[in-house]
């Protein structure tokens, strides 16, 4: 190697650090990530109190535990500069050497992003199961329970050969034997029309074509009238919706989904409560379709309680006992019920039976995903 | 802090370097010694106190080795060897084994000992190893006595090798710390080493960690014969690829601060006897474990039974130092018997077999180690084991063996490849030419790739916080 050789290969290498050494110092940081749809860690602050030291040493400041340091490296992982595009270069990478996923989420057919089902913990899913079981005990009025499948089941065919995946059909065979609520069966419902967009290519969710197949299957186990979706016309709302599973994937050359509505929101009011006062809502916030996480047009995003009163006046009244998949459903449920009152265990810890006696409900609904219902945490409530 | 962080990468060696390059060359050692103090620091703030425990008791203990001798009073410089062993062990012993041993004999119904729920300061195993061949050394008369304590302290805190490695006897160090040389080419060599140990580590061992992964968590029921077996041959991969990744990172960051460390991995997987896959594999740990354990017990020098003794004794320290728990003796004396049968009968048969043979005995033995390795829970351990030889009731391979395959099929191929010394002897075949245009664009390559996966870290384990 000849002197001025090395002078370059080092110059180099020290310029490699150099540059974006002084990029990170002088880039400006971000609050939120669109592309991955959370907040990016901040740079953490160190004061007097940081440099306590007690024993045992993780009653210390945040210096002597090391959780300065650990919160230091988030921040400069989140804030590193050009962050989206090294993440899209990570995922394109994986797929030219081979990889049939990215970060938990396979790359299948059609443009598709489905993300792995893990082994859920079987204790919990028991657990939860029971809890519905004493939901149906605890009170006077029928209980329907249902579980939607996701794409890794329904778009199974789309998945890269072989995909490893916990099976979702046990998990619906268990809940259907076990509990003591009146079954619903969407699984097969959706495995009927599973050649249509049912789901989102780019989101763990179901469309609202999907939530439609969803009531219709509802409809027909209450004993009620099924609205045909011929009676509906469809309006697109949004052709640039890049979802959940495409934010964790890193995947960026996908196209992007289209949001559909069947319902249109005239006459339709929505009560919603974020804390104890009640607030007016939207069953579409239009806002939403600006940003990001567009799923949350739909009654604006997760709320511990919120009632949809439709033109039905007559008809019965509904609680449900929700996770964001009911979001899309609510707008069809309008049309046969009074009032859906949408009731979300995560951030609502009024005991359910109280609820029902209240607030005059006439039906109990249970609905989750599969995936979100082996993973919840707070259906305990539902036995309170 | 890790190497292959984007802390480290872009904050931390910058900083380092554009510091010690400006400093004049009789503060770089000053200079290096505070850096390296951040360096350990990063993670564990408390546990700098042992690193200036450590400095304080080997120094001194190095003067007062000196003192005797040259006072001709070799029964003290003794005493003053043991009693530096006898404080490196113990430190060794208490944040690494005593827990563990506790839980050991409270699993037997005695309690004496505490759970005293110790963190295991990270790198212990290695810079105890480190500072316990110090005064051996000066005792021995292979190296001379430090006198600059801020030179001791850069020998002991040395950065680039602190936390996993190479273990480097002070015998090969003190003089450089010294006197040494910051030329180009020294730097730019150390480049070169550094990001092909980057890569190492982050492209292929991070990415053959998920496989193994995906297959050490499976029931039995569910492992099959050839799963179980890629599942192995992963990890060992993983295993070699992380370790020497990160030895090589440690000689390359130790040329562009001047230093030369010698060799720690030479392509272990082309072994064709286990004698000669320990003289490729973290060479460094074997020569200490030679020069400081099994040559003063007599090495290969005595009668067979005794012979068999030192085998054992040396393979099960080796096997408990990689971590404290007893898979890790399994492991060790698995290695002590295969090494004792091939020292005595097996190796003069095993040179007359032709060399496939070898190679299918050789990488056979070692990845059956490494499951006893990897599964620290002996019930696991029993379950991969007799799947890996079809008693599992599983079959032969499933669907989510051939998603594996083919989903990980390029990296292993590459990795196996890059266990070889093809590439590098491919590379040495360019013309000069081509090289010196391609070497630039390779390690930007590689710089780039590696930056990606960096701040997409959603897998970056770090191996040796056991050891």
């Amino acid at each position: 190697m000849s002197k001025r050789y090395a002078f370059f290969l080092t110059i180099l290498f020290c310029g490699f650090l150099a540059v974006f050494f002084a990029a990170n110092l002088i880039s400006p940081d971000r609050d939120f990530s669109q592309d991955e749809n959370r907040y990016l860690s901040q740079k953490p602050e160190l004061d007097a109190s940081d440099f306590a030291l007690k024993l045992p040493l993780d009653e210390s400041g945040d210096f002597f535990t090391g959780k300065f340091m650990s919160d230091f490296e988030s921040y400069l992982t989140d804030q590193f500069v050009f962050r989206d595009e090294w993440i899209a270069a990570k995922a394109m990478a994986e797929r030219l050497a081979g990889k049939g996923e990215n970060n938990g989420v396979y790359l299948c057919d059609k443009d598709t992003l489905i993300p792995r089902f893990d082994r859920p913990d079987s204790t919990k899913v028991t657990n939860n199961l029971d809890y519905v079981n004493k939901l149906v005990e605890n009170v006077d009025v029928p209980v329907y329970f249902s579980l939607i499948p996701g794409k890794v089941s329904v778009w199974a065919d789309r998945l890269p050969e072989g995909a490893p995946n916990a099976s979702e059909g046990d998990i619906l065979t268990q809940a259907q034997t076990t509990t003591q609520a009146h079954w619903v069966d969407i699984a097969s419902a959706m495995e009927a029309h599973k050649d249509e967009d049912i789901y989102y290519r780019l989101d763990h969710h179901w469309t609202s074509l999907g939530a439609y197949y969803g009531y219709a299957a509802l409809m027909e186990v209450m004993g009620l009238e099924v609205t045909p979706l011929s009676d509906y016309e469809k309006t697109t709302v949004s052709t640039d919706f890049n979802g959940t599973t495409y934010s964790s994937s890193g995947v960026r050359w996908m196209a992007p989904d289209s949001i559909d509505i069947y319902v249109p929101e005239e006459g339709i009011t929505v009560t919603a409560w974020n804390g104890t006062q009640p607030e007016a809502g939207v069953l579409y916030d239009w806002s939403k379709l600006e940003v990001k996480d567009k799923y949350s047009f739909f009654l604006g995003g997760n709320k511990p309680l919120a009632v949809v009163k439709g033109q039905n006046t007559a008809g019965p009244k509904l609680l449900v006992i929700r996770d964001s998949y009911s979001d899309s459903l609510a707008p069809f449920l309008t049309a046969d019920f009074s009032e859906v009152h949408l009731f979300d265990p995560r951030y609502n810890k009024t005991p359910v039976s109280q609820y029902v006696a209240e607030n005059g409900i006439d039906q109990v609904l249970v609905l989750y995903s599969v995936s979100n219902f082996v993973s919840d945490g707070n259906l305990f409530i539902l036995s309170k | 802090m890790v190497f292959s962080s984007l802390l480290f990468l872009f904050t931390y060696l910058p900083i380092v370097l554009l510091i010690y390059y400006l400093s004049p060359l009789k503060w770089r050692n000053g200079v290096l010694l505070i850096f390296n103090l951040i360096f350990y620091g990063w993670g564990e703030p408390v546990y700098i106190v042992i690193m200036f425990a450590s400095i304080a008791i080997d120094y001194t203990h190095g003067m007062l080795v000196d003192k005797c001798k040259k006072k001709g009073n070799d029964r003290g410089a003794r005493m003053a060897v043991a009693s530096s062993v006898i404080f490196n062990l113990a430190l060794l012993f208490f944040f690494k084994y005593w827990d563990f041993l506790a839980g050991s004999l409270a699993a037997l119904g005695l309690h004496f000992m505490p759970v005293l729920g110790v963190s295991l300061p990270i790198g212990i195993s290695f810079y105890t190893f480190q500072t316990m061949s110090y005064t051996i050394d000066v005792y021995r008369g292979d190296a001379r006595v430090q006198r600059n304590i801020i030179s001791f302290g850069t020998f002991v805190t040395l950065f680039p090798q602190l936390i996993a490695g190479p273990i480097i006897k002070y015998k090969d160090l003190g003089e450089q710390l010294d006197h040494r040389d910051h030329t180009a080419e020294r730097f730019a060599s150390g480049v070169e080493i550094f990001v092909i140990g980057l890569a190492k580590k982050v492209l292929l061992a991070n990415n053959l960690g998920q496989f193994w992964d995906a297959y050490k968590v499976l029931p039995t029921s569910e492992l099959t014969v050839l799963g179980a077996w890629l599942g192995v041959v992963a990890f060992s991969l993983q295993l070699y690829f992380d370790f020497s990744g990160y030895s090589d990172m440690a000689i390359g960051l130790g040329r562009m601060l001047g230093f030369e460390f010698l060799k720690n991995f030479d392509y272990p997987y082309i072994s064709r006897s286990i004698t000669e896959f320990w003289r490729r594999w973290h060479i460094s740990l074997g020569s200490w474990f030679r020069e400081y354990v099994y040559i003063p017990m007599g090495g290969n020098r005595v009668s067979r039974g005794r012979l068999c003794f030192n085998l054992l004794v040396v393979w099960g320290i080796t096997g408990i130092w990689h971590g404290a728990s007893w898979n890790f003796l399994l492991w060790g004396l698995y290695f002590g018997v295969l090494l004792m049968v091939e020292k005595l009968w097996l190796k003069k048969w095993i040179d007359r077999w032709p060399r496939v043979l070898q190679h299918i005995y050789t990488l056979f033995l070692v990845l059956v180690s490494w499951a006893i390795f990897a599964v620290e829970d002996f019930g696991q351990l029993g379950g991969y084991l007799s799947a890996m030889f079809g008693l599992s009731g599983a079959g032969l391979a499933d669907g989510a063996f051939g998603y594996y395959l083919g989903s990980y099929g390029p990296s292993l191929l590459a990795a196996c490849v890059a266990s070889t010394p093809l590439m590098a002897s491919l590379w040495r075949r360019l013309p000069k030419r081509a090289e010196q245009v391609l070497l630039p664009v390779v390690l930007l390559a590689g710089l780039l790739l590696c930056t990606a996966y960096l701040v997409d870290a959603t897998y970056n384990p770090f191996l040796y916080f056991r050891f």
